[in-house]
């Protein structure tokens, strides 16, 4: 349990989403250098990965860099012609920068795969649509009922000498026979269970919910800071200011104020959950009984 | 909670929304090569499968029966993306759709991509996969009388959505890489998922011809004994 898995899933969601969004949304390399630097060191400290699978990150941030120069030919500068068509550096930069924000967007996603897992994604969109959250959650839940209940099924069939495994086309056809109860099986008792439901009055009213998530201070203020640090990046983002131009040449917008703000606070908006993550863990390491 | 009433309201929905708005947001994709606007199509292609989702179901009494079949169905694709190279995802979602009806289709195939991407990963992708597999099972439902009295239209549907479902994903792919969409960078988007694309509509003929008829059985006899 790290420090993010305790805070609230909405603040949680809403702080990810500001993160992707604005690295999304830009091809500064500043800014995305510091998206994967706050990525990664959240993946690598929170163990959700290790170096060797940030080096294959890095591999195919190489592959998604050349593909770009190859089928792109704008720029002004020629490193080598290929072929008949020339090779730019522009092409090759605005590569690397679109395989920067690719890159940034799946570790963040990766960390929040790890950090909000089904049960609290469950819980944030059971409120918009409890219909696709209870498919959902029986969905989900038919994974381990029908794998039992195959079992039983398997059991009965060799009881019953039906179930034969002397070659692989008797197993073939013993599974397929298991198989086939199995889903006339899940149907039915999807029905009943309808039905069951139904008489407890399912649909009658608006649908409540358990929760053992609690809304407290330390959310409010990651929720605070993960909107206003959003907003601030975001202004600068779509103003304009951290825009860089590739073609014909690579030409840098004069950063303004409002650009180093933007810059500094998207900067504080991914360091944050590795600081809080790494600070907890320290804690753990230093407060630990010498005894 | 997101149920709309009106029986007009969610007809013109189910219409509009996968022959129109999803078409037209590729197209002004395509169009306006403008910064960030391929984040802006993304989220509204999610926006919109959330509209049919919101559009599939009634508030009739066999409403909760069928969200409970479809949810069966749902967790048997989901198990099914776990055999290896071949996977039997499209071919249980055209199957509901034929005998569930389309939106029962679109729920299964894109609950799927929801679900199972819980197991192979979440990302901006999911919103594209849970609308290419939900058109594949809309689609089904429309076609849904032919398509169960011809078994060869059926497998012939099964090869065209393997290639359709690769030709939907390969947008996104070109989207996401490139700002704007790029016709060059999507057609080598498109050979170089050719072995995919290929393999795709061979698991989707070969589960369809395995499945429909027991499937279709199944189904049939759960709406003669509870009138589904």
């Amino acid at each position: 349990m790290g420090a993010l898995d305790r805070r609230h899933p909405a603040a949680v969601f809403v702080y990810f989403a500001g993160v992707m969004a604005a690295a999304m949304l830009t091809l500064n390399p500043a800014l995305l250098l510091v998206s994967i630097g706050g990525g990664a060191l959240l993946l690598l400290i929170r163990g959700a990965a290790r170096l060797s699978s940030l080096l294959f990150s890095l591999a195919l941030f190489a592959a998604m860099t050349l593909i770009n120069p190859l089928f792109n030919h704008n720029g002004v500068t020629v490193l080598f012609v290929l072929g008949d068509s020339p090779v730019t550096l522009e092409a090759l930069l605005y590569g690397a920068a679109s395989a920067a924000m690719v890159t940034a967007v799946l570790m963040w996603c990766r960390s929040l795969s790890g950090v909000l897992g089904e049960d609290k994604l469950l819980y944030l969109f059971a409120r918009v649509s409890p219909r696709i959250a209870l498919v959902v959650s029986m969905a989900l839940r038919g994974a381990g009922l029908f794998s039992a209940q195959a079992r039983r099924v398997r059991r009965s069939q060799k009881g019953l000498g039906l179930y034969k495994e002397d070659n692989i086309v008797d197993t073939i056809r013993s599974d397929a026979r298991v198989f086939s109860i199995l889903v006339t099986w899940a149907l039915e008792n999807g029905v009943i269970t309808a039905d069951s439901m139904a008489a407890r009055g399912y649909g009658t009213a608006r649908r409540t919910a358990f929760s053992r998530y609690r809304f407290t201070r330390g959310d409010a203020m990651l929720l605070a800071a993960g909107l206003l640090l959003t907003g601030l990046s975001l202004w600068g983002v779509l103003s304009g200011t951290l825009d860089v131009s590739y073609y014909p040449a690579v030409r840098w917008t004069a950063m303004t104020p409002l650009g180093w703000a933007a810059l500094i606070g998207y900067g504080i908006l991914a360091l944050w959950p590795a600081l809080l993550e790494g600070g907890e863990r320290l804690k753990w390491r230093f407060l630990r009984s010498k005894i | 909670m997101i149920v709309i009433r009106s029986e007009r309201l969610r007809r013109v929905i189910r219409r509009v929304v996968p022959f129109i708005v999803v078409p037209a947001l590729a197209l002004s994709g395509a169009v306006l090569a403008e910064r960030g606007q391929y984040a802006l199509v993304i989220s509204l292609a999610c926006a919109a499968s959330f509209l049919l989702f919101a559009a599939g179901f009634e508030r009739k009494r066999t409403g909760a029966r069928r969200l409970v079949v479809v949810s069966v169905m749902t967790a048997l694709a989901v198990a099914g993306r776990f055999i290896p190279l071949v996977k039997p995802v499209a071919a249980l979602t055209i199957i509901s759709a034929l005998y569930l009806g389309g939106e029962a289709g679109f729920l299964t195939g894109a609950l799927t991509a929801l679900i199972s991407n819980f197991y192979f990963g979440q990302g901006p992708w999911t919103a594209f996969q849970m609308t290419a597999w939900g058109l594949v099972g809309l689609i089904a439902g429309l076609l849904a009388a032919p398509l169960r009295k011809n078994r060869a239209l059926l497998l012939l549907y099964g090869l065209l959505s393997g290639i359709g479902y690769s030709m939907i994903m390969d947008v996104w792919t070109v989207l996401w890489y490139g700002r704007g969409f790029s016709l060059p960078l999507y057609l080598a988007a498109l050979a170089t998922a050719l072995p995919h694309t290929a393999l795709y509509a061979a698991s989707n003929v070969i589960y369809l011809a395995l499945f429909a008829r027991p499937f279709g059985e199944k189904l049939e006899r759960l709406r003669v004994k509870y009138g589904i």
